[in-house]
C-alpha cells in the first residue's frame, strides 16, 4: 500500500483526535440540545451555553445524575427551522441522549415537534406559544410561562394599572408572534377592549417605517407587542421615537432582553415588559443573577434561565425516578410540585406547562426595575 | 400626503442602501465578469472593521472610516487571490460557487473571531435628523443618499471618462486582447476587486447605525441588491442606482398601502415582473445576449 503524504497527515490527525473522542465519550448522562450557535440569534446561543454551564456545574457538584456526571451535547440550529430539524436529527442519530432540550423560539419547537413525538423521549423547551403543549404531544415540557399568561399580564397591566383603553398591537407573523397576538386580543376582549390596530410584520426587516406610520395614524394610547428578534425590535424602537410616537409600550419578554436593551438603548427607556425571569422576583433568581454576573460579566436574561431550569428539572426528574427510561422521566417531571427555579416555582400540569406567572418590569434608563410578580391558578 | 412623503424619503434611503451594494456587484460584473455573492459579506466586514476602530481602538470616527476603507481594499486583493484567481480560466460558474463558499466562510470566521454579540454604532452626525415639513429625515439616511450619489458619480467617471476605466472594461471584454494591447490584466482585476471590496465596506459602514452590526447583516441586503441589479439592467451603473431606489420605494409603499407582512414579496414580485416583461432591465442589454 502506497502511503502518500496526505494519507499520512490524515492518519496522524485521526490518531490525535481519537483519544479526545474517547475521553469525551466517558460514561455520562447525555442531554442533547439545539441552540442558535450561528444566525441572527447567535448571541442568545452564547447565553444558552452560559446557562447550561451553570446548571451542569451545580448538578455535577451535587453528585450528578444517578451517580454519573451530566453532559449537554449541543448542535447548531442556525436560528432557522430547517436548522433546528437538522440539528435535532443529528442529536437523535447519536443514540446516546436520554432527553433533549429544544428552543426558546416557538417556531423551531413547532418544527421539531413531529420528530419529538416519533422519538418519544422528554424534550424541554422555552417557546411560549400556548398551543405547543396543547397539541397532543406528551413529550414536550415547557420551562417558561406560556403566552396566554403573558398576554393576560400585558392586557391587565396596560388596561388596569396604566388605565389605557386605545390599544395597538404590533407582532411578528411567526408562530410565537401570531399566537401571542391572538392571546393578547382575547385577553383585551375579556376586559371589553378592542384594539384599534393589529399590525403584523415578517422577521428580519431592514425598515419599520410603514409599521410605525400605521401605529402613528391609529393614535393609540398604549402599544402591546410580541417581537421575536432583538434587531427587529431595535430598529422599530428607533424609528418609533424618531417619528414622534411616545405612548406607553408594554412588550413581551424580548423588550427587556439584554441584547434588545443594548441595541435599542435610550429608545426603549420608559417601556414596560413582562419578564419570565427577573433577578428580584425570588431568592433563587437573585442567586443565579449574582453567580452569572460574577462568571460572565453580563446580566442574565431568559435566554439562559429557561435552559438552566430545564437541565435542573431533568436532573431532578431522573434522580427522583432513579431511571433514565423515557416514561419514568416523564412521570417524574409531571410529579414535580413547588420546585423553585430561576424563572419561578414549577408545578407541572398534565400538558407539560410548569409555570403560570410573569413579572412586570420597567426599563429605567437601561436598568430593569422589578414591579410585581403575577401568578395565575390556571 | 405627509405619509406618502415620509414613505418616499424612507424608501429612497433604503433603496440607496440596496443601490450601494448593487454598485459593488456591477463593478465586478463589468470589469471581471464575476457575480460576487459575497458582496453582502463585504458590507458586514466593513462594518466590523469600523466597530473595531471605534469601539475597540477608540479612534475618532473619520480615522476609523479611513482605516476600514484601507483594510477593505487590502481584503479585496486577498479575496481575489483566494476565490477568483485559481479559477479564472474555468468559466463563470466555478467562480460564483467560490464566492458563495467565501460568503459562508467570512460570516463564520467573523463569528468565531469576534463572537455573536451584535454591536451598535453611532450615527455619522450627532443630530438624529431634521424635520422638513411633515417629513422626518434621518441623518443617517441622508448620509447614505449623499454617499450613494457621490459614489455613483465617482464610479461613472472612472469607467466612462478615464483611461483606467477603459482598461478595466477592455479587460472585462477580452482579457487576451487587453493583454496584447499592453494592459496589465492581473493588475486591473486586482484593482477591481479592491475597489469593489471598498464599496461594499463603505455600504456596510453607512448602514451599520441603522441596521446594527451583526454577522448576518450582509445577507439581509445583498439579495435585494442583486435583485436591484437585475431590475436596473445587468451590469449597468445607472441601472443599479435606479433599480435599488425603485426597489426600496416599491417595497416601502407596497408595505404601507397594501400589506406590511408581504413587504419582501413586493420586491421579488417586481423582480419577477421585470424578468418576464423586460429581462434586460431598465438600462441593460438582454441577459440572454450577455450569456
Amino acid at each position: 500500500m502506497l502511503i502518500t503524504r496526505r494519507t499520512a497527515l490524515l492518519g496522524t490527525a485521526l490518531a490525535a483526535a481519537t483519544p479526545l473522542r474517547f475521553a469525551h465519550a466517558e460514561d455520562t448522562i447525555k442531554i442533547g440540545g439545539i441552540a442558535p450557535i450561528t444566525g441572527p440569534a447567535a448571541e442568545a446561543g452564547k447565553f444558552m451555553q452560559y446557562g447550561a454551564n451553570m446548571a451542569l456545574d451545580a448538578i455535577n457538584a451535587k453528585g450528578g445524575v444517578l451517580g454519573k456526571k451530566m453532559e449537554w451535547v449541543v448542535e447548531d440550529d442556525a436560528t432557522t427551522n430547517p436548522g433546528a430539524v437538522l440539528g435535532f436529527s443529528r442529536l437523535v442519530a447519536r443514540g446516546d441522549c436520554v432527553a433533549y432540550t429544544s428552543s426558546i423560539r416557538s417556531t423551531q419547537v413547532n418544527a421539531v415537534a413531529p420528530d419529538v413525538l416519533k422519538l418519544a423521549r422528554p424534550v424541554m423547551f422555552g417557546g411560549t406559544d400556548p398551543s405547543l403543549t396543547h397539541a397532543g404531544n406528551p413529550w414536550l415540557f415547557r420551562t417558561r410561562p406560556n403566552d396566554s399568561f403573558s398576554a393576560r399580564v400585558i392586557a391587565d397591566f396596560g388596561a388596569t394599572t396604566l388605565g389605557k383603553k386605545k390599544w395597538v398591537i404590533v407582532h411578528s407573523t411567526d408562530a410565537f408572534g401570531s399566537n401571542g397576538m391572538k392571546a393578547l386580543v382575547e385577553s383585551l376582549d375579556k376586559l371589553g377592549i378592542k384594539p384599534v390596530l393589529v399590525q403584523g410584520y415578517t422577521n428580519q426587516q431592514t425598515d419599520f417605517t410603514p409599521v410605525v406610520l400605521a401605529v402613528k395614524e391609529a393614535q393609540p394610547d398604549v402599544i402591546g407587542s410580541y417581537f421575536t428578534f432583538e434587531n427587529d425590535l431595535g430598529i422599530f424602537a428607533r424609528q418609533l421615537r424618531q417619528l414622534g410616537v411616545t405612548v406607553p409600550w408594554v412588550g413581551s419578554p424580548s423588550i427587556i432582553n439584554t441584547t434588545s436593551m443594548k441595541l435599542a438603548g435610550p429608545t426603549l427607556w420608559g417601556t414596560y415588559g413582562v419578564a419570565d425571569y427577573n433577578q428580584d422576583s425570588s431568592p433563587e433568581a437573585r442567586a443565579y443573577f449574582d453567580e452569572y454576573v460574577k462568571r460572565y460579566k453580563v446580566n442574565p436574561d431568559n435566554q439562559s434561565t429557561w435552559l438552566y431550569d430545564a437541565l435542573m428539572i431533568l436532573a431532578k426528574a431522573m434522580n427522583d425516578a432513579k431511571s433514565t427510561e423515557p416514561q419514568a422521566i416523564r412521570a417524574a417531571i409531571l410529579a414535580i410540585k413547588g420546585y423553585k427555579g430561576t424563572e419561578g416555582t414549577y408545578t407541572f400540569d398534565e400538558n407539560g406547562d410548569g409555570l403560570r406567572g410573569y413579572n412586570v418590569v420597567r426599563n429605567e434608563k437601561g436598568q430593569v426595575v422589578f414591579d410585581k410578580h403575577i401568578d395565575f391558578a390556571s | 400626503m405627509a405619509t406618502f412623503l415620509q414613505l418616499l424619503f424612507t424608501g429612497l434611503g433604503i433603496g440607496a442602501i440596496y443601490a450601494l451594494v448593487a454598485l459593488g456587484f456591477v463593478l465586478l460584473i463589468r470589469a471581471a465578469n464575476v457575480v460576487n455573492f459575497a458582496q453582502g459579506q463585504f458590507a458586514m466586514l466593513g462594518a466590523y472593521f469600523l466597530v473595531i476602530g471605534i469601539n475597540v481602538l477608540e479612534l475618532p470616527y473619520p480615522v476609523a472610516i479611513v482605516m476600514s476603507v484601507v483594510l477593505m481594499a487590502a481584503f479585496g486583493v486577498i479575496f481575489a487571490g483566494a476565490t477568483y484567481w485559481p479559477l479564472r480560466h474555468r468559466g463563470g460558474l466555478p467562480v460564483i460557487i467560490s464566492t458563495i463558499g467565501a460568503s459562508i466562510f467570512l460570516e463564520n470566521t467573523v463569528l468565531v473571531l469576534y463572537g455573536p454579540s451584535p454591536e451598535v454604532l453611532p450615527n455619522l452626525f450627532d443630530s438624529p435628523g431634521i424635520q422638513v415639513g411633515p417629513v422626518f429625515m434621518d441623518s443617517q439616511y441622508l448620509a447614505i443618499l449623499v454617499s450613494a450619489v457621490l459614489l455613483v458619480g465617482l464610479q461613472y467617471l472612472i469607467f466612462e471618462k478615464t483611461l483606467l476605466g477603459k482598461k478595466l472594461q477592455a479587460t472585462s471584454q477580452d482579457k487576451e486582447m487587453a493583454s496584447l494591447l499592453g494592459i496589465p490584466v492581473a493588475g486591473m482585476i486586482l484593482f477591481t476587486f479592491a475597489y469593489s471590496s471598498m464599496l461594499g465596506g463603505i455600504a456596510g459602514m453607512l448602514v451599520a447605525p441603522v441596521l446594527f452590526v451583526s454577522v448576518g447583516m450582509g445577507g439581509l441586503i445583498a439579495l435585494k441588491a442583486f435583485a436591484a441589479n437585475i431590475i436596473g439592467g445587468y451590469g449597468s451603473i445607472p441601472g443599479a442606482i435606479l433599480g435599488g431606489l425603485s426597489l426600496g420605494v416599491a417595497e416601502t409603499m407596497g408595505a404601507s398601502y397594501i400589506s406590511v407582512p408581504y413587504k419582501d414579496a413586493f420586491a421579488f414580485a417586481m423582480l419577477l415582473m421585470f424578468l418576464m416583461v423586460r429581462p434586460q432591465g431598465l438600462f441593460g442589454e438582454k441577459i440572454s445576449e450577455k450569456a
